[in-house]
């Protein structure tokens, strides 16, 4: 293994060497240190009533919890990074399979688990030939081992399910972790996980203040077209904005890429949560789990990632390059 | 396109205790693996420090639903039952403990529920809800339940009066019931004692009882009591 690699993977002593990282740590403070001040304020104002603010109370104390588990792991090390990704993919491909009820069917169950430590093995081993090929040859098993038990009866059920959690826990949140593989991952991570947090708050804002038509009553009756739009106008300039100083000097330095970025980033990120919604209520429930109060489980709280990893990912790689300067292959490697 | 039927978990939106606690608690993955290591080493411990004798293999059920109960004078009891049982039938039994035994404490909670995949039957305040979610799950699931009718480890080693409790689970219900006896737990682990004595202990599974046709009232609860505490007193006394 090089020394960049090592320094890459294990360092923290540059982890604030790019000014993003240091804003973004100074900003994070400081939100974290003003909203309970907003909360009494809104109290004060008469603005929310008892119940409201026990939820904000629960939101902002999740958050609190959130905040250091999602930017710790980034700022210590692309290793960490990659373990924690892979960590949140198994316990939100948990959260799935306890609500789909595929937690009955252990040995479909097992092989999702299995795809995504494989995933992960790719992502930390900067094998993008193995990350690629996972997908048919896992979905090729998992139909092969649905077989085993000679009950064709929801046997499309069994490996329909298995895919689609593979799909998204595997190889979509493996997309996140694949950004670890570049030098500059942590202004690129934090960037992403930023925008696309504060894409569902300007979706909420908007909504809450200008909202009229809805979006899709029957999908998720609290999303508003005016909300969207807001959110797609808000993020974009911002998720821009931003990023002409995460991405300065690369290729993607234009505004017009930048934009387009921006745009992608807003558009997939409220893919994702409507999409999620769309299977809640397939399944009849209301939140993914109760491990949060106020947030529900941590799918809840990370399915706007889901959509927007991917895409992001490949637009960058297209113009950039994702760990292009890295070696490949640095566990397994000839 | 044909709807797909999905049945979320029984005890999806219970976090925590909560769930350690419910009846309707399901173990998933990662439960089935932490549960077939615990089985795995009680099974190495037993061997090497107990004498176990099965007698009437043939008598336990090949498929889930169904209740096995015996006499009880050990904590062992339910480790002897668990590990004489094919891995098939282990893991779908689920033990029935006490609630304020096993379930009292958060870290008890979470070793009887993720290690034994036991659910708490909490007998100071044992309500019809409980009693219902418990027969409704044994038929639908399906699974299958260990149970000691007694009630209480017997602390002189002589076995107690059966209780109502698995008349309320079997009475009217299509389930087999296989009563089972247990000699020698009492002195290998007695209430009170902290590790097990080396000894030799016989496990005895009798023929399924069935009570399809016994009423479920407190009528049938006593017939199904009496029936099940004659047919383990039989197994005592059957010595082989």
């Amino acid at each position: 293994m090089s020394a960049t690699s090592q320094e890459r993977l294990w360092g923290y002593n540059h982890a604030l060497d790019t000014p993003f990282a240091r804003g973004f740590l100074v900003g994070l403070a400081l939100l974290l240190a003003i909203a309970p001040l907003c909360i009494w304020l809104l109290q004060v104002m008469g603005k929310s009533g008892p119940e409201r603010r026990r939820e904000l109370w629960a939101r902002y104390r999740s958050w609190l919890l959130f905040a250091p588990l999602i930017v710790g792991p980034i700022l210590l090390g692309a290793a960490w990074t990659i373990a924690a990704i892979a960590l949140m993919s198994l316990l939100c491909y948990r959260e799935f399979a306890r609500a789909t009820g595929m937690f009955r069917q252990p040995a479909i169950s097992c092989l999702v688990v299995f795809g995504i430590l494989a995933v992960t093995f790719a992502v930390a081993d900067h094998w993008y030939g193995l990350f690629v090929a996972i997908t048919p040859l896992l979905i090729a098993l998992m139909a092969a081992v649905a077989l085993c038990q000679d009950q064709p009866k929801g046997y499309i059920q069994r490996v329909a399910l298995g895919v689609l959690a593979f799909i998204f826990f595997g190889v979509c949140f493996g997309h996140l972790a694949y950004f670890a593989n570049d030098t500059q991952f942590r202004p690129m991570l934090l960037w992403l996980i930023l925008c696309i947090e504060l894409n569902d708050v300007f979706a909420y804002v908007v909504g809450k203040t200008l909202g009229r038509a809805r979006l899709a009553p029957n999908t998720s009756p609290n999303k508003t077209v005016a909300g969207a739009l807001g959110a797609l106008l808000l993020t974009t300039a911002l998720a821009a904005g931003l990023g002409a100083i995460v991405f300065a000097g690369t290729a993607i330095h234009t505004p017009l890429k930048l934009i387009t970025l921006g745009a992608i980033l807003s558009f997939t990120g409220q893919l994702g949560d409507l999409t999620l919604s769309s299977i809640k209520r397939d399944l009849g429930i209301k939140d993914w789990a109760a491990t949060f109060p106020g947030h529900g489980g941590l799918l809840d709280r990370f399915n706007s990632l889901l959509f927007a990893a991917p895409a992001v990912f490949h637009y960058v790689n297209y113009f950039q390059g994702i760990g292009m300067d890295q070696a490949p292959r640095i566990l397994a490697g000839r | 396109m044909e709807e797909w039927q999905y049945k979320p978990a029984e005890d999806l939106g219970m976090a925590g205790t909560q769930r350690l606690r419910s009846a309707r608690r399901e173990s998933g993955l990662v439960g089935l693996i932490s549960r077939n290591l615990w089985w795995w080493w009680v099974r190495g411990v037993l061997r090497l420090t107990e004498r176990i004798e099965v007698f009437g293999r043939e008598h336990l059920p090949p498929s889930a639903p169904f209740v096995i109960v015996a006499n009880h004078s050990s904590h062992l009891d339910v480790l002897v039952l668990a590990t004489a049982l094919p891995l098939r039938l282990r893991n779908c039994v689920l033990p029935l403990a006490a609630g304020d035994t096993f379930f009292e404490t958060p870290a008890m909670a979470a070793f009887a529920a993720n290690m034994m995949n036991a659910l708490p039957l909490w007998r100071k305040n044992c309500g019809h809800h409980a009693i219902d979610t418990l027969r409704h799950r044994l038929v639908a699931e399906p699974c299958g339940y260990i149970l000691f009718p007694e009630g209480t480890r017997s602390r002189a080693g002589q076995m107690g009066p059966f209780r109502h409790g698995v008349g309320m689970l079997v009475a009217g219900a299509g389930v087999p019931v296989i009563p089972c006896h247990l000699h020698g737990t009492f002195h290998a682990l007695p209430p009170g004692a902290r590790w097990p004595r080396p000894g030799r202990i016989r496990l005895r599974v009798g023929a399924a009882c069935h009570f399809e046709n016994v009423p479920n009232d407190r009528t049938g609860w006593h017939i199904i009591a009496q029936t099940l505490e004659q047919s383990v007193c039989a197994l005592a006394g059957s010595g082989v």
